[in-house]
């Protein structure tokens, strides 16, 4: 326990010390939001100036680290110099210099910590337009990358990316079932519950301070809270019967839980000490699956009223309740996209499940997976409303894959025998 | 307790065959100096000893037995499903029975689905069939305070593999020990 205590602590204060670490950028022009799609960026080598072979392996480290996500983002291409033929159209270059300090014994690996400058510049003529210091050490090579990403994003897009953003979800092998967590791109694996019985449906506060979860870790299903910096685990609500996955309020403050106290499945707001805030469903089908709108002020729900799971939107009072989904048998486990345009979901035809995109206002409803996925459950958006993550068994076992919903492309996230589901995106 | 005279049965038989043997084995050697044990064999004692272990009644703790194990079965559920089919109302009938027999013990009603669908929606289901065991057993007589229902929805699956045979097997209402 004291040990993943320990990675937690690691994991949010390296973070918070990139940051800080980071210098005043220097700004040459002034741009804000640029309309583009898929930029050329041409990434050249780090210079290392000294350190020796580990500094040579930081550099390839970290320019394969901003690669990887500039391809993943969607916005950008990645491109090395020998793929270039016409020079004359590239418009962005990353540069860096690397210098590594490698010293004798006694020295702090504060002290150690290579010096390091990332750059971002135009063409033509090597305009400057953003410069990064860092000082990371050795073993936050990975996040200092992504840091600098982050930055390129919010510099040409005037949005933060996905580089900075992590994957909550539960997996399991049958007997039991345990919240881990990723970075977005597959690395930095932990895990964050270890209580031999199920937990499930884990959900980022916005803050990303806390995870709420489903567990059965006192018997029965309750809904508990994880503190990300202590790692400690806190009860939010368990009531008899069913308590189901727990859905943040954007403004942190109240969780939307379906509770079956009643007898039956009903949708609640909770404040997160587990008081009833409002129920906002009356009803003796089952009602689950809440997602807020980006505003608070909807949700969109499954019930099964109609005799089969349909989606429903209601106001955040429990009025104006009005239905989603009209296609399909059975339809569950909606996500409301960040700009509050889109809706995913699980939709099961012919005995498969598959991922859904459909408008808000209940149009223009598309697959995003066809039958070679075999089924598809739990679709979470990232931040950047244009990635989802989901679980997939296309490969005989569930396990978690990403996909761009503009473009179609899709990656592997996780690896391995056991089962992940229920995933969640970060803030 | 059959076992045990079972073996009690079988020792005693050995003995006598040992004790038969042994005298007609050594009757025809006369060059041998070694003085025969005379001493007779006494399996007496043995056989009193295993007798009153066996009279002794042995108390069944059948609250730390699986309900399976005397005669509570689960029950299972079409696709999609929670209401009870006549063949699950029968053998519930048959566990009320039991289960009045045991009034000091509290059972577990767990509600399973088969893998198809979504994790939520088949935890919902779940608790619906759980309630439709939990209803009918108390609308027979059974106390609702002899019963407790939970869900594990796709979790927990007693059968592995994606096909039919898998599926009806995973979708039951299984009774435990709390």
């Amino acid at each position: 326990m004291s040990r993943i205590v320990w990675k937690l602590l690691f994991l949010c204060l390296t973070l918070f010390a990139v940051n800080a670490l980071a210098g005043d950028p220097e700004i040459s022009i002034g741009t804000s939001r640029v309309a583009f799609d898929r930029i050329d960026m041409l990434v050249q080598p780090l210079d290392v100036v000294s350190g020796g072979t580990e500094a040579q392996e930081a550099a390839w480290l970290i320019e394969s680290v901003i690669r990887v996500d500039l391809d993943y983002s969607g916005f950008f291409r990645a491109l090395s110099a020998e793929d270039i033929s016409d020079t004359t159209r590239i418009q962005y270059a990353i540069e860096g210099l690397l210098e590594g300090r490698l010293a004798g014994t006694g020295v702090t690996p504060q002290e150690r910590a290579p010096l390091l400058t990332l750059k971002l510049v135009a063409y033509p003529g090597r305009q400057l337009l953003l410069s990064k210091r860092y000082r990371p050490t050795w073993d936050r090579l990975r996040a200092t990358a992504h840091h600098f990403v982050n930055e390129l994003h919010l510099f040409l897009n005037n949005e933060p990316g996905i580089s900075l953003t992590q994957v909550v979800f539960a997996r399991g092998d049958g007997e039991r079932r345990d919240i881990y967590c990723l970075d977005y791109d597959g690395e930095n694996l932990l895990r964050l519950t270890a209580n031999r019985t199920f937990n499930l449906f884990p959900s980022w506060s916005p803050d990303k301070d806390d995870v709420a979860f489903m567990s059965y870790r006192e018997g029965q299903q309750g809904i508990y809270m994880l503190h990300t910096r202590t790692g400690k685990v806190g009860l939010v609500n368990e009531t008899v019967g069913s308590n189901l996955a727990p859905a943040w309020h954007p403004g942190g403050e109240e969780l939307l839980v379906s509770l079956s106290k009643v007898g039956q499945h009903e949708i609640y707001r909770l404040k997160l000490d587990g008081t009833v805030i409002r129920r906002l469903t009356v009803s003796p089908a089952i009602e689950i699956s809440p997602s807020w709108s980006p505003t608070g002020r909807d949700v969109v729900f499954t019930s099964d009223r109609t005799g089969t799971p349909q989606l429903y939107i209601m106001d955040a009072d429990g009025s104006g309740r009005r239905r989603l989904s009209f296609e399909g048998r059975y339809n569950d486990a909606a996500d409301w996209s960040p700009n509050g345009e889109q809706i995913i979901y699980a939709c099961r035809e012919n005995n498969i499940t598959q991922i859904v995109l459909i408008e808000a206002r209940g149009e223009n409803r598309r697959f995003l997976t066809d039958s070679s996925w075999r089924n598809c459950e739990d679709p979470s958006w990232a931040p950047d409303g244009r990635h989802i993550v989901f679980a997939s068994d296309r490969t005989g076992v569930f396990k978690l894959y990403v996909m761009d919903v503009r473009d179609g492309t899709s990656r592997q996230l996780t690896f391995g025998d056991e089962s992940d589901k229920t995933p969640d995106w970060s803030p | 307790m059959n076992r045990t005279l079972m073996m009690v049965s079988i020792m005693l038989a050995a003995l006598f065959l040992v004790v038969g043997c042994g005298g007609s084995d050594q009757a025809p050697v006369v060059d041998d100096p070694t003085p025969v044990d005379t001493t007779p064999i006494d399996p007496e004692p043995v056989a009193e000893e295993v007798d009153t272990v066996a009279d002794e009644p042995e108390p069944i703790d059948y609250a730390s037995m699986a309900p399976q194990e005397y005669g509570i079965e689960d029950v299972f559920f079409a696709f999609d499903e929670y209401t009870l089919s006549d063949e699950a109302m029968a053998t519930l009938s048959a566990a009320a029975g039991i289960m009045r027999q045991h009034g000091d013990i509290t059972y577990v009603v767990e509600g399973h689905c088969d893998e198809r669908g979504t994790v939520e929606y088949n935890l919902a289901l779940g608790e619906k069939r759980a309630i439709a065991v939990r209803d009918f057993l108390v609308s027979l007589g059974i106390p609702s305070s002899q019963l407790r229902i939970t869900s594990y929805g796709e979790e927990r699956a007693f059968a592995s593999g994606s096909n039919e045979s898998a599926w009806a097997l995973n979708r039951r209402g299984h009774f435990a020990r709390p």
